[in-house]
């Protein structure tokens, strides 16, 4: 796959969240382009591995590392974390309660992984099950800038494991910032903001995959 | 009783110490059964850990009672010529099923050997004695792993009929039927052996998803699991918990199923009555199974975290090339390998398989507990050739975490076993073989 004078990345990703908000399903997307409603629960960790053509010099191998959700598991995420380039946080936007566990992953993480800078891991929060129509944020989007801003998220995405929405537009943003924050490692990035078109959100920008 | 003389008689004070500390470990779990009623004496005893022998012995007891209590009943129906008296005790439902299962299993072997066959069957029965002395698994396993097909029909005949044998009274020794089940259960006595095993197939192509899919079976696993979790809080629900449902539920639904109905079975068809019974006996054999593993599924689950550890050390003694090449590649056992604990390798070898391995694991002291974790290394050690092929973290985990066993029968599972057995049997008087 790589070619001569080809540059290569290796990154690994965390994906965490509540149990049930779609992770597994996410990764398959992402890495398999399938879905079934009927994954089981992933049990400790899940190992996937996506390659994308970054650009003509370059080519990303994204280690995708699924951990259960249960909280009991907890303890372990240290060991998961570990040597994480960035992560995926995910909840459903169909049960609140697994967005009020955003902020606990959300500490969780930083509390036992920080970059070689010091800086914490660039991490992206992804509102899933977008197509379920029972959408707790709607109309939030705002509420959702300022709450990335403030919980230190480089941006955020409504995404769909089952309509395949958004899933890629994510997962290229986490890495172009994970690429930024690798080139100029002192520099720190400015955290984005995303605002979804609610009504059209096959295609979502990310800001900052055009300051570069 | 049979049971009574087969166990081990184990010396008085260390007994009741045994009885004592496994009342503490009641008390200490907050567990809704019967507590210890003497607390000072048992807070003197006080024991950190469960010990598994008490786990086993105490299972082994309430199995005695339960006997005695078949015994009595037994007598009553002599007496009294009704068998509703039977089915009105709630212990012998839950330990054996019922007395009609073991009824209908004597039935089918008088019914169906000929005077010939029996008496081959009583002559296979006294060739075993000697045998079941020595370790009887070696040379089951033996047999699985060489014999030709032809011999194999002839074998699995005379295995079922020591089966049947060993049924057919009113009281089953435990210990026989352990040694006898330890190289695999015929699938037509398997469901009462199971029950009598734990309190207590082929089946290849049952699909546990399509099974699981069922509204119906979805509500009685949901029930089982909510029971299960709350009258064990300190460890709750824990995911992976549910598959441990799968194979007991499986086994004993098999019973009222024909060999064409498997791939599509309808759960909702059989009467509630026999769901419920099924229900609770799968509620109890995954009770019991968990009873000898609880600290895998505490807070933390240490019980895990700690046999991961051991089976690192132990893959590290058999097998120091593979150790090294993981070691050297940055895979770390935790990655693989808890799944392997928590989930009793259901999710790496297909339903059939498991429910072969635990025909051994209901038989041999400490299965589920002990010797999984030498199953576990053989099981490793048995893709050594794959793994060090393998020269990339990635496509070692990816390999490690999807093992290519979907074609994976008896035959695999048996030679498997037979290597655990071996492991276990090698490292048996090294009791710190898997410290550094």
């Amino acid at each position: 796959m790589q070619k001569p004078g080809q540059k290569e990345h290796l990154y690994k990703l965390l994906v965490i969240g509540d149990l049930g908000v779609g992770k597994t399903s996410i990764i398959k997307r992402y890495v398999h382009q399938n879905f079934s409603p009927h994954y089981r629960a992933t049990i400790g960790v899940d190992f996937a591995l996506k390659v994308l053509s970054w650009d003509a010099e370059t080519v990303v191998r994204l280690q995708l590392w699924d951990i259960a959700g249960q909280e009991r598991f907890g303890n372990m995420t240290r060991v998961y974390y570990r040597e994480a380039m960035g992560a995926f946080i995910v909840f459903d936007v169909t049960r609140p309660a697994t967005f009020e566990a955003v902020t606990k992953w959300k500490e969780d993480l930083d509390s036992k992984l920080v970059l070689p800078n010091g800086k914490p891991v660039p991490t992206v929060l992804l509102a899933n099950k977008c197509d379920q129509g029972i959408d707790v944020l709607m109309n939030n989007g705002i509420k959702m800038d300022q709450f990335c801003q403030e919980n230190g998220f480089v941006g955020w995405f409504e995404t769909s494991a089952k309509e395949n929405i958004n899933i890629n537009e994510a997962s290229r943003c986490l890495v172009k910032h994970i690429i930024a924050s690798e080139s100029d490692p002192i520099q720190s990035i400015e955290p984005d903001i995303i605002k979804p078109h609610l009504n059209s959100s096959k295609i979502v920008s990310c800001s900052a995959c055009f300051k570069s | 009783s049979l049971i009574k003389t087969g166990s081990k008689p184990p010396t008085t004070p260390v007994k009741l110490k045994k009885v004592s500390t496994f009342q503490e470990f009641e008390s200490n779990t907050s567990d809704a059964w019967d507590l210890g009623d003497d607390d000072d004496e048992l807070l003197a005893i006080a024991a950190e850990n469960l010990n598994t022998e008490v786990v086993m012995e105490t299972a082994h007891k309430v199995i005695q009672n339960h006997s005695k209590l078949q015994e009595q009943h037994k007598l009553q129906e002599e007496q009294l010529q009704e068998e509703k008296q039977v089915e009105s005790s709630e212990l012998s439902s839950v330990a054996y099923g019922d007395n009609r299962l073991v009824k209908s299993v004597s039935e089918g072997h008088t019914s169906s050997s000929s005077d010939n066959a029996s008496e081959n069957s009583s002559m296979q029965r006294s060739q075993s004695l000697p045998q079941t002395s020595t370790p009887p698994l070696v040379s089951g396993i033996a047999d699985h792993s060489t014999s030709i097909t032809s011999a194999l029909t002839e074998r699995e005949a005379s295995r079922l009929d020591k089966f049947k044998q060993l049924l057919a009274g009113p009281n089953t020794n435990l210990e026989e039927l352990r040694k006898l089940s330890w190289s695999g259960i015929p699938k037509q006595v398997r469901p009462i052996a199971w029950k009598l095993l734990s309190i207590h197939i082929d089946i290849p192509r049952m699909s546990p998803e399509v099974l699981r899919l069922q509204p119906k079976v979805t509500e009685i696993f949901e029930r089982i699991l909510f029971i299960w979790a709350i009258r064990h809080p300190a460890s709750g629900y824990v995911q992976g918990i549910n598959d441990l449902v799968t194979p007991f539920f499986v086994v004993f639904i098999c019973e009222y199923m024909e060999d064409d109905e498997v791939e599509n079975f309808d759960v909702s068809s059989l009467p509630e009555e026999v769901l419920q019974n099924i229900e609770a006996d799968s509620y109890w054999c995954m009770s019991k199974l968990l009873d000898g593993i609880q600290d895998n599924y505490t807070f933390a689950q240490p019980g895990i975290q700690k046999k991961v550890k051991m089976l690192e050390e132990l893959v590290r003694r058999i097998d120091e090339q593979v150790h090294r090449h993981l070691d050297e590649h940055e895979v770390k056992y935790l990655q693989f390998a808890f799944r392997w604990m928590n989930n009793l390798l259901m999710r790496e070898v297909p339903l059939r398989c498991t429910i072969r391995l635990w025909d051994t694991y209901q038989s041999e002291p400490e299965g589920f507990s002990h010797f999984h974790l030498y199953v576990c290394a053989a099981f490793l050690v048995r893709w050594r050739k794959e793994i060090l092929e393998e020269k990339d973290f990635q496509e070692l985990l990816i390999f490690l975490q999807n093992l290519p066993t979907m074609h994976w029968g008896n035959e695999e599972i048996s030679v498997l076993l037979a290597e655990a057995y071996r492991l276990k049997f090698a490292f048996a008087d090294a009791p710190n073989h898997y410290k550094k």
